[in-house]
């Protein structure tokens, strides 16, 4: 299975919606890293989001951004997504976030806008 | 040399006259334009509160001392805190003023004797905006301020503003210390997240223990500082990248238990920002359970600008992010946020778990938005 570390590969810090906000927006983490990574996976394989690692926290913004936005620019479908992620923490605070990037997701609306880089 | 045609004639005549009521209209700006309206209507707010609330001194050179009051918070004395606050920010926002214009001469600290850790924070921002205007020109002159005020302001990290200067923490055992303990002040922009995590390690100094529920926090802050760059200091509006700041704090009480942090920028305020954000259909869609003459009060319009959900009805993911920030609270079960912004109050309180919600309606507006997150840690 591959890895996505959030804290390790991406940023410590992820903070922020679009690339304006700073480095580690959730727009760079789902354009830079989650979408690439994600194509790539072979049929059936699962790509495991360590999300506690180094990480203090989450915004809303950014994993909005980051995993819902997967779905509102038409690049997979929410039920695509979801079953090829395999979110991971073991902090048992961090379920909070998992829960949300869970629920931003199963709300988020599939190719119901066109993603215009923010840089 | 070539004669000049009719046409010509006719086309140069029309713009001297053109010229000329541009001329006149300059000098016309001269004495009541914008400008100039700006600087009586500050005068005008002066002579109106200097006689009641704020306590001010005005030379003949119409250089105002500004004396701070005995007491600065924003809970019981909400008003003339924020009067004397928005005072800084009236006076010092100005560079090239006509010689009638009321200048910020000092501000003096000397009659201070007690002040929380928002208004510290927030007189410590508008000190900052002033000395930003001045390039970095402001003295403080401490001889004669209470010993503990200045014991407050070396912790917060005040006299950083000021270039080569340096002020002597007053020990505790010839003045007795207080229970309050402060962390260094953090001045960000946007993007600055990072800096959530210094505040953390300079409040696990100073509390001693880990924070329980901490990551909740971290998310409000960097959720707040998103806000910062997406609403509160609008290009239109005429901000500079330099003004576009946020200030950041924390405070523990030994006594009481109490961990603070504060939160404060300087821009236009949540009420302000909503109508022209992503999410004002939604926030219609609330507003319209309240009264029609009350929708505009900021109080309704942070209450709805907080209930907006990001994902509340699935038309937009955009949003205030702003329940992100009681989700520190609602995680520890214990203590309140509170939103001040404008003329509004918005605060959330648990108690044992069980929440409630209380706004208010201020006279007089705080000169951006402050969020304070209060927490007990015996809890």
């Amino acid at each position: 299975m591959k890895k996505l570390n959030i804290g390790k590969d991406f940023d410590p810090d992820p903070s922020g919606r679009y690339y304006t906000d700073g480095d580690a927006s959730g727009e760079a983490f789902r354009e830079d890293f989650l979408k690439g990574m994600l194509q790539a996976l072979a049929s059936g394989e699962k790509l495991q989001i360590i999300l506690d690692d180094g990480v203090e926290g989450y915004g809303s913004s950014f994993l909005v951004e980051g995993f819902a936005g997967m779905v509102k620019y038409g690049y997979m479908t929410k039920d695509e997504l979801l079953s090829k992620l395999d979110i991971v923490c073991a902090d048992e605070d961090f379920e909070f976030y998992k829960k949300k990037i869970v629920e931003y997701i199963e709300k988020a609306v599939f190719n119901s806008e066109k993603y215009i880089p923010t840089k | 040399m070539k004669k000049q045609s009719r046409k010509q004639w006719e086309r140069d005549v029309r713009e001297g006259i053109i010229f000329r009521k541009r001329g006149r209209a300059k000098l016309r700006d001269k004495s009541s334009g914008t400008k100039d309206i700006s600087w009586r209507a500050t005068n005008r707010w002066i002579d109106s509160h200097a006689n009641s609330r704020l306590n001010v001194d005005i030379d003949k050179r119409r250089r105002i001392t500004l004396s701070l009051p005995e007491r600065m918070n924003f809970f019981t004395e909400y008003e003339s805190t924020v009067l004397h606050i928005s005072a800084i920010r009236k006076l010092a926002s100005k560079r090239r003023l006509p010689r009638r214009a009321y200048k910020l001469g000092l501000v003096n600290f000397d009659q201070l004797k007690s002040i929380s850790t928002s208004a510290a924070l927030v007189l410590t921002a508008e000190l900052s905006k002033w000395d930003d205007s001045l390039r970095q020109k402001l003295r403080p002159m401490v001889n004669n301020w209470d010993r503990r005020i200045l014991q407050q302001f070396v912790d917060l990290g005040f006299f950083d503003l000021f270039h080569n200067c340096v002020v002597e923490r007053p020990c505790d055992e010839e003045y007795g210390s207080t229970s309050l303990n402060l962390v260094r002040y953090i001045k960000g922009r946007c993007g600055d997240s990072d800096k959530a995590r210094v505040l953390k390690r300079q409040l696990i100094e100073v509390v001693g223990d880990k924070i329980n529920k901490w990551t909740f926090l971290h998310g409000g802050l960097t959720e707040a500082i998103t806000n910062v760059s997406h609403h509160a200091y609008p290009d239109h509006k005429g901000y500079s990248a330099r003004d576009k700041n946020w200030y950041l704090t924390g405070s523990f009480d030994e006594a009481s238990k109490d961990l603070k942090i504060v939160f404060y920028d300087q821009g236009i305020g949540i009420p302000r920002s909503l109508p022209a954000s992503a999410i004002w259909e939604r926030a219609l869609d609330i507003l319209s359970k309240f009264p029609i003459a009350e929708r505009k009060r900021d109080e309704v319009l942070l209450r709805a600008a907080v209930e907006i959900d990001r994902t509340s009805t699935g038309k937009s993911d955009r949003g205030k992010g702003l329940q992100d920030l009681l989700e520190f609270i609602r995680q520890r079960k214990n203590g309140y946020l509170s939103i001040l912004s404008m003329n509004g109050l918005f605060k959330f309180s648990m108690n044992d778990g069980e929440e409630s919600i209380k706004t208010e309606h201020f006279e007089n507006p705080i000169c951006g938005t402050l969020i304070i997150w209060n927490a007990k840690l015996q809890n």
